[in-house]
């Protein structure tokens, strides 16, 4: 250990590995010998220069950060947008590390993080975000997804109202209604139509004249059941581009599900001229012209016709309960025991006399013959999965029928 | 005007004179009486340490950024080969620089500060600051387990000792201009300039003093200033929001305050186990233990890169729930070894910032696991993890008032402060039963030193006047007394000294045998009043502590105790004998 030495000026101890008395002036050479007011004026001016070093070292750095940046968010973008969560997580953590504050790469982040199932995570930086912004758009459209994911539909709701009212950049009119349509989706496969239906009003009684947007909102009414105000869209598209199929596909089917098979027709007749590989328009065609053609209940029909359609009514619906039978392994001649066998039973027992009582115009056991048609056609459906063409047909009117009766 | 008398005052100087005067004056190159005087420029230097602190922290920061860049490249994660060779590496480099050119730049800086201010008269060499600067970086940059805070404390107490001693100050300023710069220091290297000046009043100087606590204010604000000039005003972290949930929520943070102490106790125990013995080892080794230290880190590295270096970012992670409690778990253990070997292989650094992350990650994993099981009394777990830094900065560096106001400053939310308290003190506690000198107090002694700090002097017995006074068995006389009765009444005494008052408050004292002489001959009429000596008696209130008894005694054989409400009212009295023999029973 060194021996403690005093300096013998000033009398303090020289600290330990300091030749000369670092506290008595003249030992630091000229420089440190200066007058006081002079070496003050001398460090006020080197404060000067670090200031202007610092900021510069500073700027040189930000310049680097924001590169850094930049270039792992530019990474983590095509990553995400290309499904790879998880490549996309790392680049935009890195890009956050150089950024922080950056609420975009954030809300990226959050993104990555959601779509790599750390929803817990993605939800702490959206709510972050949130608190900082509680108007910013793309923040409540995220938290609105991740709660719409876990089916939490009040605060899904909430989320969602929060991002229609908020700020978004660029078009905030196709942004904000964007997520109302995201909104839609999410309540109708909720099955909350009623809600649905008041939003989608909402959507179309703003929509520019975009025959595309119209269809899209009037597809969307029709699936939440505001089939009057979702043709009216359809007919307003038409006015625009009448020759467009989807957009009379939509009118058809507007008309076909309300149960205005002679209106529907057409429509549905002029979107297979214009697309003839519309399956679906074709399937609905067919059911409705199927409708109009074995309708007994039209106005306006000779007795005869009518007569003519009830006897065909019920062969359709005898042959679709023998093949539902036969498809299900069902003896329809042995005792009954099976609906089907007791319809069929039922029917047999008829079949004899029908033509007699069409002829006599006893139209109160026509009606009861129908009855009995419509009851086979319901079981059968029940049975044997769905029906096609004329069977479908006369489920329709079955129950249109028990729309109307009291 | 023809008629006016001429004027005789002198001419005025001419222009360039006029102009070198007036730059003088603007400069301060003033004649020697107009110069500052030593207190204003005291106050003045502050600042000027605060803004040149600021600056170094800046500057220090970018360096530690931009060495992990270079090192590790710009990856969160590097790859296991950089991993591995970095730190290992860095750790040579760092170990050649302090042995073969900065050997002061060892340790955190707090210790070597208050060995300043205790030891050196203030004294740091400059070359400490440039060595704690570069080695510091480098270290922290090749992700040594440790971080920037203790050395920034270092860097700006250099500085300040530096401009202290260039300035000519007093030995006292010289001694107290250490101070004011360690705040400078921490309050830019933590952006808390409260917790700053609360450190370094509850660690480097010890006490509260007045006299310096304008100083260090100022250097810390400036200092802050200037940070946030350059680096923009965002806080350290993302602060979560936070409210109690229920009252029984605060069970959970005391159960947090628990395990807070017991990993407090760890890291201390195992720091102040092993440092020792690497020390003993031969010199040669010292080259190599930052290596190993830094090849061992970097192993943990490989599977929790988070624990290398400062890891703030990760503090601000914790906060925002995105680790796992097991995660959480995992990093606080780890980098409690990583911490432990970083410091006890001499790697220069602080010890800041593991606490922030240890304590932000024990916070947040009890919070997790709180949550888990009783999710309607617990609230976020960010607010765990905020509550979970303050409680290690509580129990690991033993210092309770800067560890409620760092989270109460860093969180800006004053109705985090119950939660705060309740766990940091129940940390303090039992890392202060278990473990009954703090980690610098340990450091220091293991250094061959021994340094007050605030925490020591807290348990510090302090004896009063009332625990020495005795009662005054005399008569206690007016100044108006007659003479001769006075002097019967004195003789009668069992006491030999005699105390008078004025009927102002204002106590006079003699001795009898003195009172005796200057009362010969006694002419008719004459008082007590024409004998006594014109000053006073000082006098003393039972509640004044013994060291001022002894000051204010002097000469005098016994001062008067009197009553702070009724100065007329005699309390006891109190003389050498006594207030010696109140030491004695104080032990």
């Amino acid at each position: 250990m060194e021996p403690e030495r005093q300096c013998p000026q000033c009398g303090r101890k020289i600290p330990w590995g300091q030749v000369t008395c670092p506290f008595c002036p003249g030992n630091g050479g000229h420089f440190w010998s200066l007058r006081r007011d002079t070496f003050l004026a001398v460090v006020i001016v080197s404060l000067i220069f670090l200031f202007v070093f610092t900021g510069f070292i500073v700027k040189r750095y930000h310049r680097v950060e924001r590169r850094l940046a930049q270039d792992w968010f530019s990474r983590g973008e095509p990553a995400l947008k290309a499904g790879d969560a998880r490549a996309a997580l790392v680049d935009f953590r890195n890009a956050l590390a150089y950024s922080r504050d950056n609420p975009f790469y954030q809300l990226r982040l959050a993104q990555a993080l959601a779509a790599t199932g750390r929803v817990e995570e993605a939800r702490t930086y959206l709510l972050s975000l949130r608190e900082r912004d509680p108007g910013n758009g793309p923040v409540n459209l995220e938290l609105a997804r991740l709660a719409a994911a876990e089916h939490n539909i009040p605060e899904a709701v909430q989320y969602f109202h929060d991002a229609v009212y908020s700020e978004w950049n660029g078009d905030p009119v196709v942004q904000r209604r964007a997520a109302r349509l995201e909104l839609v989706k999410f309540l109708l496969d909720s099955d909350q139509k009623v809600a649905a239906r008041a939003e989608l009003i909402a959507v179309a009684a703003n929509l520019p004249p975009d025959a595309g947007l119209q269809i899209q909102v009037g597809t969307l009414l029709m699936k939440a059941g505001g089939y009057d105000d979702a043709l009216r869209l359809f007919r307003n598209a038409l006015a625009t581009e009448p020759y467009s199929a989807p957009t009379l596909v939509g009118a058809g089917e507007c008309y076909f599900l309300t149960g205005q098979y002679a209106q529907a027709e057409p429509y549905l007749d002029r979107a297979l001229l214009q697309d003839p590989r519309l399956t679906e328009a074709a399937a609905m065609r067919d059911t409705a012209r199927a409708v109009l053609d074995l309708d007994p209940f039209i106005r306006r029909l000779g007795e005869q016709e009518r007569a003519k359609r009830e006897r065909r009514a019920f062969d359709q619906a005898l042959t679709r309960l023998e093949g539902c039978a036969a498809q299900r392994g069902i003896d329809l001649n042995a005792a009954p025991s099976d609906p089907l066998q007791t319809l069929y039973a039922r029917a047999i027992a008829i079949q004899p006399s029908i033509q007699q009582h069409i002829f006599n115009r006893d139209t109160e056991w026509v009606s009861n013959t129908m009855d009995l048609v419509f009851e086979i056609e319901k079981a059968a459906a029940r049975e044997c999965g769905d029906p096609h063409g004329p069977d479908l047909a006369l489920l329709l009117i079955g129950r249109a029928q028990e729309g109307t009766r009291p | 005007m023809s008629g006016a008398p001429a004027t005789t005052t002198a001419a005025p100087p001419s222009g360039a004179r006029a102009a070198w005067a007036n730059f003088r004056k603007r400069m301060g190159w003033l004649p020697e009486r107009e110069r500052l005087r030593e207190p204003q420029l005291f106050f003045m230097l502050a600042v000027i340490i605060g803004l040149i602190s600021g600056s170094a922290v800046v500057l220090f920061r970018i360096a530690i950024d931009w060495t992990r860049l270079t090192v590790f490249g710009s990856c969160l994660t590097p790859s296991p080969a950089r991993t591995l060779l970095v730190p290992t590496l860095g750790g040579l480099v760092v170990a050649f620089l302090v042995i073969k050119f900065f050997p002061r730049a060892r340790g955190s800086g707090v210790n070597q500060t208050k060995a300043a201010v205790y030891i050196y008269e203030g004294f740091i060499p400059f070359n400490t600051v440039i060595g704690k600067f570069i080695c510091c970086a480098l270290a922290i940059g090749t992700g040594q387990s440790l971080g920037p805070e203790d050395p920034s404390l270092q860097m700006g107490a250099g500085i300040a000792s530096a401009l202290g001693r260039r300035l000519r100050l007093s030995r006292e300023k010289v001694r107290l201009i250490a101070p004011v710069g360690a705040a400078a220091g921490l309050a830019a290297a933590f952006n808390a300039p409260i917790s700053a000046v609360l450190f370094v009043i509850e660690e480097v100087i010890g006490q509260w003093t007045a006299g310096v606590l304008g100083a260090i204010v100022l250097a810390a604000v400036s200092s802050v200033v200037v940070l946030r000039l350059f680096l923009g005003e965002q806080p350290m972290f993302r602060i979560p929001e936070y409210h109690l949930v229920h009252p029984a929520e605060l069970l959970a943070y005391a159960i947090l305050g628990v395990i807070g102490g017991i990993s407090s106790l760890v890291l201390i125990k195992v720091i102040g186990s092993v440092r020792p013995r690497l020390k003993a080892l031969p010199r040669w080794s010292q080259y190599f233990q930052p290596a190993v230290a830094g090849l061992l880190i970097g192993v943990i590295g490989l599977g929790l890169p988070q624990v290398m270096g400062a890891g703030y970012e990760f503090i601000d992670q914790a906060m925002h729930d995105e680790f796992t409690w097991r995660m959480l778990a995992l990093l606080a253990a780890f980098k409690i070894v990583s911490t432990g070997l970083s410091f006890v292989s001499g790697t220069p650094g602080g010890m800041f910032a593991p606490a922030l992350f240890i304590g932000a990650m024990i916070g947040g994993a009890v919070g997790s696991v709180e949550h888990h099981f009783f999710p309607w009394l617990t609230g976020g777990v960010g607010a765990y993890a905020l509550v979970g830094m303050g409680t290690l900065f509580a129990g690991f560096l033993r210092v309770p008032m800067t560890s409620v106001f760092m989270v109460l400053e860093v969180s800006g939310n004053y109705s985090i402060i119950l939660p705060v308290i309740i766990s940091n003190t129940i940390a303090y506690l039992i890392s202060r039963q278990y473990q009954h000198t703090s980690l610098f107090g340990l450091l220091s002694r293991q250094d061959g030193m021994d340094l007050p700090s605030m925490e020591e002097r807290r348990e510090e017995v302090t004896v009063h006047v009332e625990d020495a006074m005795r009662p005054y068995r005399g008569t206690v006389f007016d100044i108006e007394d007659p003479l001769r009765w006075a002097l019967e009444r004195a003789d009668a005494s069992p006491e030999a000294f005699v105390f008078v008052e004025d009927g102002a408050g204002r106590w006079f004292g003699m001795k009898k045998e003195d009172l005796r002489r200057l009362a010969t001959p006694i002419r008719p009429g004459m008082s007590l009043r024409s004998l006594l000596p014109p000053e006073p008696l000082p006098h003393l209130h039972p509640d004044h502590d013994l060291q001022e008894a002894l000051r204010r005694l002097g000469d005098w054989p016994l001062l008067p105790v009197v009553n702070r409400a009724n100065f007329h009212r005699l309390e006891g009295a109190v003389g050498l004998p006594e207030i010696l023999e109140a030491y004695r029973a104080a032990g």
